[in-house]
């Protein structure tokens, strides 16, 4: 088992280095000059110019990737061109909002997702199989920030339930911190949702046409255990599979969604640097994130020898 | 060189005291303004957002009242000898930096040298400029070797980089070189520890500010902070930042969508107030580097083409927020004026556009737009041009780009098809555009000027006249003449010009008048 942890875990550094050599040329690349924005709208192409060489923009692109990818391998994710602070400290200080979001988003989807698919699986065919998968069909068509305004527009500007936008750090009360993340993770959470209710209906439905489910039927078998205990083990790999992938949809909807609530996490902050072209907040938080889901995958690889005895062999 | 605010928290120790404490929300005022602070550097920088910034945390010597004359701030005192050649400034009492060292005449020189290095107004007076001295800890001197009448004005002006005094040992740093220590005299403290870079800023009241006895007036008179704490936010979506003033999360909102002012008005906790009366002006720059616009009769081909109320009204809907303005310098400024807008009153005039084509050899080859898709009434703007620039005959190729991608070409010299430009659209302080000299896009100083490169001596004689003319009744004259020369050569032209209304909160109430800022002294909350 160690032995397979440590071929995966070498298995991603070509990964990752193929995501740094991308991410550097595809940024630099695309035009955009960071000089121009800091120097403002009055400044003269000599200011321009200077700062583009404090910058070290002024160099050719395969020393700036080649300083950066030093500076990368020894762990240095570089300075913003902006602000002067270290890239890791900027992402270290936005790590808990996002953190926060995805894990809330992840835990009620999961649990809601599976819940309702197993369910629908349930009552195949029935008004209530309907309602989820028609549930499914909208939340998976639904943009996040529609989602989110119309959140907003309901529960915080008419009902006053819960607040517009921000975050409270978990330290300043934990009603506070989940009063600011209800909406948001319901907006984020709403196509994770749809994405797992299908899977796990669709799984569900095969476990339970299968010979052994009808012999635990006829032995009389409640159905509850049939089929959270029987069922849903033998569904969740598809299922566990279809939550790793999901990280991607989750990552890319976590930018959107701390946007519209205006939370300040790593997303926000990537969003900010993009529309500045701040070259090292955002080649950092490009590398952190395919770094998460690259391992989010291993996790989910290593989570199939749990549920199927069959791949530990 | 290591940075940023790590650098700069081991001289902020009274601000990270006072993070312990956080005052009520009836004691802090949470603000949108219209953008991220890019640099904490209010010299090194002309964007705006730094200043807002700068005049936290820095005070000036001079500021502008409500009818923008120069004032006394930090000088207490000051005088000019009979030949107008040396002035004499002496500070006011009581001038306390944040880290508790007392305001000197030694810091007020080299502030003034720092700044005048990377300001319009400053280099012009560098080039007048004999000496700059402190002959004790409360006087210092400015010699000059000839007359300079905008000295106060510059001094005192509100339009980037604005003269922000800064300690001795930060304002002897290279006006190339960045400087991210936070430490000024001014009426609020920036709070480093609880300040998230990008997400928001927070500015405590400085206890050690000793404000001036008389009434705020703009950016003159007493800075007299009426609450604890107040806080930049970040909020870059303004759907979410309207909701959020609305829930009463946020006090004020600089630029509400005008889209959206329909939905505010109708909040009876909101209310829309004006805070720039010159507004902002819309500068559409002409490249005469490349034809078809480095032709004279082509570029006056577009005056009778533009129709600026077109442009204006998908942005800003009703006329009360915008208007069509003919002048070269900003309408409602001292300089407004009239001379040769003949073509302006008579409104567009397809035919006699046509007419200059043909004289000029319009060959039908393309006019390269730069288009910024990221920023509405740029984007709306050079739509509605295209258009009417097509319906005249101009064979128009729109670029679509981000504001970031905008502002990269512009500084390509090179010819439209590669990589260069014919037409840009940006935007400018109505303050700023009121005078010849405030920005680089009035200049026509050739390749080496601001982006565009148009090219005339009579243009550059005339804006040094203006600035050697000792009175207002003889700038006036002057900006006559330059707008006659102007609207002959076109050196570039305008969109509109517009007010951006801002948004409170009623229970906030003391807000100023200050071009090109947003002063959060004065303000109180109940």
């Amino acid at each position: 088992m160690t032995g397979t942890i440590l071929r995966r875990l070498l298995s991603m550094l070509p990964v990752m280095g193929i995501v740094a050599i991308c991410v550097f040329l595809l940024l630099h690349l695309a035009p955009g000059d960071p000089a121009s924005i800091i120097a403002g709208e009055n400044a003269t192409p000599e200011n321009i110019a200077r700062i583009r060489t404090q910058l070290g923009l002024d160099q050719p692109v395969w020393k700036q990737f080649l300083v950066w990818l030093v500076a990368l391998v020894q762990g240095d994710l570089g300075t913003s061109m902006f602000w002067g602070d270290p890239v890791s400290s900027l992402i270290a200080q936005r790590a808990e909002p996002t953190v926060s979001l995805a894990i809330t988003t992840l835990l009620v989807a999961v649990f809601l997702a599976i819940s309702i698919g197993v369910l629908a699986a349930a009552k195949a065919g029935s008004w209530i199989d309907r309602l989820v998968m028609g549930f499914a069909v909208l939340g998976f068509s639904v943009p996040v920030f529609v989602v989110g305004y119309v959140l907003i527009f309901v529960f915080a500007i008419n009902l006053k339930w819960l607040p517009v936008q921000g975050y409270s750090p978990i330290a300043d009360g934990l009603v506070l911190w989940l009063r600011n993340l209800v909406l948001p993770s319901v907006a984020l959470g709403m196509a994770y949702v749809a994405l797992i209710a299908r899977i796990t209906r669709t799984t569900m439905l095969d476990v339970l046409a299968e010979d052994y489910m009808r012999t635990a039927r006829a032995k009389g078998v409640a159905t509850r255990s049939m089929l959270f205990r029987h069922a849903l083990k033998n569904a969740a790999v598809p299922i566990a599979t279809i939550i790793g992938n999901g990280i991607a949809l989750l990552i890319g909807g976590v930018v959107i969604t701390e946007t519209v609530f205006n939370i300040p996490g790593i997303g926000r902050l990537v969003v900010d640097a993009i529309a500045r072209r701040d070259y090292p907040i955002i080649q950092g938080v490009i590398m952190v994130f395919s770094g998460v889901y690259v391992l989010v995958n291993l996790l989910v690889d290593l989570s199939y020898t749990l549920f199927d005895p069959r791949v530990r062999g | 060189m290591r940075t940023g605010m790590a650098a700069a928290g081991a001289a902020a120790a009274p601000a990270i005291l006072s993070a312990q404490t956080r005052p009520p929300a009836s004691r802090t005022i949470r603000t949108v303004m219209h953008g991220d602070i890019p640099t904490y550097d209010p010299i090194w920088t002309t964007a705006n957002m730094s200043a807002y910034h700068g005049a936290m945390v820095y005070d000036q010597l001079f500021g502008v009242d409500d009818k923008l004359q120069p004032q006394p701030q930090m000088v207490s005192k000051y005088g000019v000898s009979d030949d107008q050649l040396t002035w004499t400034f002496e500070l006011r009492d009581g001038l306390k930096f944040s880290d508790g060292t007392s305001v000197t005449a030694a810091d007020a020189a080299a502030s003034i040298r720092r700044w005048a290095v990377r300001s319009g107004t400053g280099q012009l007076m560098l080039q007048r400029l004999k000496d700059i001295s402190a002959k004790d800890d409360k006087t210092f001197v400015v010699s000059l070797k000839e007359r300079f009448p905008l000295l106060l004005d510059g001094f005192s002006s509100p339009s980037t980089p604005v003269l922000f005094v800064m300690r001795k040992k930060e304002a002897e740093t290279d006006p190339m070189q960045k400087i991210d220590t936070i430490i000024g005299s001014g009426p609020f403290v920036m709070n480093q520890a609880e300040t998230r870079a990008g997400s928001q800023y927070i500015y405590d009241k400085n206890p050690n500010y000793n404000p001036r006895s008389e009434p705020a007036s703009a950016s003159a008179g007493g800075k007299v902070v009426k609450v604890d704490r107040v806080i930049f936010q970040n909020m870059p979506d303004s759907q979410t930042a309207v909701a959020a003033l609305q829930a009463g999360e946020i006090d004020f909102y600089e630029i509400p969508p005008i889209d959206l002012l329909d939905q505010i008005q109708t909040d009876p906790n909101i209310n829309l107030i004006n805070l720039a009366d010159l507004g902002t002006v819309g500068y559409i720059g002409l490249n005469w580097l490349h034809p078809p616009f480095d032709n004279k009769l082509l570029r006056q081909s577009l005056l009778y083409i533009v129709n600026q109320e077109e442009m204006m009204k998908p942005t800003f809907v009703d006329r009360k927020w915008y208007a069509a303005c003919g002048g070269w310098m900003t309408c409602g400024s001292p300089m407004e004026n009239d001379a040769n807008t003949g073509w302006f009153k008579g409104g567009p005039n397809l035919a006699k556009a046509r007419e200059l084509m043909k004289a000029g050899g319009y060959d039908g080859r393309p006019v390269v737009v730069l288009q910024a898709t990221n920023i509405p009434y740029m984007m709306n703007a050079a739509t509605v041009f295209a258009q009417q620039l097509r319906a005249a005959g101009y064979n128009v190729q729109l670029a679509p780009m981000d504001w970031a991608n905008v502002v990269q070409r512009r500084a390509n010299k090179g010819a439209p098809d590669q990589g260069g430009w014919n037409v840009f659209f940006t935007s400018s302080g109505g303050l700023s555009n009121a005078n010849p000299y405030m920005i680089g896009g009035m200049a026509t100083t050739g390749d080496k000027g601001w982006f565009g490169w148009p090219s005339d001596a009579k243009n550059e004689e005339l804006r040094t006249k203006w600035i050697n003319a000792p009175t207002l009744a003889e700038r006036q004259a002057v900006g006559r003449e330059l707008q006659e020369n102007a609207w002959d050569i076109v050196p570039h032209m305008y969109y509109g010009q517009w007010r951006q209304p801002a948004a409170h909160r009623k229970n906030v109430t003391g807000w100023l008048k200050v071009p090109e800022a947003i002063p959060l002294w004065n303000v109180s909350k109940t």
